[in-house]
């Protein structure tokens, strides 16, 4: 009898160990509020960089492969370092919306609404907006976008996000990683404490890389009643390029 | 009240929601081609917009240089109230916070906070800020904190940093949100004016991104890479 007591209070611990995310009235997770990645070089660098003049240092947030390095096809790798070069070709520094995994790893505050049939995921840079349909509609076709095509699930309390039709010119990072049209991702939105939720993106792109890699940042909850600020970037031409002093900065 | 659509939209809204505006809307009028012309202008009885004398001058030369000088066209945010009629759809979300409006047109959205809590000032958004409440199933949205960058159509009607706008969204019924805005700014205009048309709820149709790219002249204009999308 008290064996069994033990087993019961062991699996009663093993439950409380799995946090227990808040709810939507549907009974999914409710993973609504302002976020924020945690891991602020990722915006610079993903696979990691020392801090230098005004850009943060860190760790690569690549998980696999193990390395923590992109593992590029031979051409890609030079495309990627001939990028480098040319930083200031970063598509956002052209106020271009940013792509996926990119959209979520900005040091820029995100919002996530949610209700039934959709997930809402508005990035205070450039202003960028991904709505993902819940509902099991099929991917659009003959559309190639900057931020894609989101196709969203609940598996489990983890949700899941399918994303395809790039229109092959985003970077992952102002440091000159990118994909092409042929990026397919999945994401996985978990939360596991009240204030921070485990993103993890699958990227496969088999004409840049020779195999799938995988991104993972916690996305920390903002305090409460931050709102995201209005982000000009055209209006004004506070671009790259017309930016009073942007061109000096560089470099 | 709560629920009255609802069963178009799939959940029932939290208890503190005023009605459920959630669907894709667009304008299918001429409003954001000519204001004036549209008939879409309730106040003042005449349907003209009450113009200072200076700043009639002013929506003369903007006309006259409409095709390079359209903020819209260069793909600024679209600007409020502009961003409601324009001839590209919107969509509406809403939760406990606030009420989210995102526009097909440059990616723009707004956030219009139910909290109470009081605008960002000074900041000169192109969106302006937005603070509303419900009025029964009415929501209000009062916007300040706009910046001198945005007109209010395709025919050079303008405003300044000084616009302030109270926006009346009703849904009548499933298919149709009625849009008015009260428009004030006291550097362009003799008197507040008010604008007021039908929206419709699009079917079949999601919300596509619109990009712009830099052209040879350097300007930037909107590019329509997704007509064959479905």
């Amino acid at each position: 009898m008290r064996f069994l007591l033990l087993l019961v209070s062991v699996a009663a611990f093993g439950q409380s160990a799995k946090f227990e995310p808040p709810r939507q009235a549907d009974g999914h997770p409710d993973l609504q509020g302002v976020w924020r990645n945690a891991s602020i070089v990722a915006a610079f660098n993903v696979e990691g960089q020392k801090a230098y003049y005004n850009e943060p240092g860190g760790l690569s947030v690549i998980v696999d492969p193990p390395d923590g390095k992109l593992p590029y096809l031979g051409d890609a790798l030079q495309k990627a370092n001939d990028n480098h070069v040319h930083r200031e070709r970063d598509p956002t520094g052209h106020c271009h919306t940013h792509g996926v995994p990119r959209s979520l790893v900005p040091p820029f505050p995100i919002e996530i609404v949610e209700d039934s049939n959709h997930v809402v995921l508005l990035s205070e840079t450039e202003h960028s907006v991904r709505i993902v349909p819940l509902d099991g509609r099929p991917h659009l076709k003959n559309y190639h976008a900057w931020a894609g095509d989101s196709r969203g699930r609940w598996e489990g309390d983890t949700l899941v996000v399918d994303v395809i039709d790039f229109n092959g010119r985003t970077w992952l990072d102002q440091s000159g990683n990118f994909v092409d049209e042929n990026e397919h991702v999945v994401e996985r939105f978990t939360m596991t404490g009240p204030d921070t939720i485990v993103y993890e993106a699958r990227v496969e792109d088999p004409t840049v890389y020779s195999r799938p890699w995988t991104l993972r940042v916690s996305l920390r909850r903002q305090t409460r009643g931050t709102e995201l600020i209005e982000y000009d970037c055209i209006e004004g031409e506070r671009d790259e390029i017309h930016f009073p002093g942007a061109a000096s900065q560089k470099h | 009240m709560v629920v009255l659509f609802a069963a178009a939209s799939g959940r029932a809204l939290p208890q503190s929601a005023g009605a459920d505006l959630r669907g894709i809307w667009m304008a299918e009028s001429n409003a954001d081609a000519n204001l004036e012309r549209a008939h879409v202008i309730v106040d003042p009885p005449d349907g003209k917009i009450p113009y200072r004398p200076e700043a009639a001058v002013q929506q003369k030369r903007n006309f006259a240089n409409r095709e390079a000088a359209d903020p819209e066209k260069k793909c600024f945010q679209p600007g409020v109230p502009r961003a409601a009629y324009l001839r590209s759809p919107f969509q509406i979300f809403q939760n406990d916070r606030a009420v989210y409006i995102v526009y097909q047109d440059a990616h723009s959205y707004r956030i219009v906070y139910l909290n109470g809590s009081p605008h960002n000032d000074g900041l000169g958004y192109a969106m302006g800020d937005s603070r509303g409440h419900w009025e029964g199933d009415t929501l209000v949205a009062d916007v300040t904190s706009f910046s001198d960058t945005t007109w209010l159509d395709a025919a050079g009607n303008y405003h300044s940093d000084e616009l302030h706008v109270v926006e009346r969204y009703t849904r009548m019924n499933t298919n149709t949100l009625i849009y008015e805005a009260m428009i004030e700014d006291p550097k362009v205009f003799t008197r507040p004016w008010k604008i007021q048309m039908p929206l419709w709820l699009q079917k079949g149709i999601q919300i596509l991104e619109d990009e712009c790219e830099e052209g040879e002249n350097g300007r930037r204009h909107h590019v329509s890479l997704y007509k064959e999308a479905r």
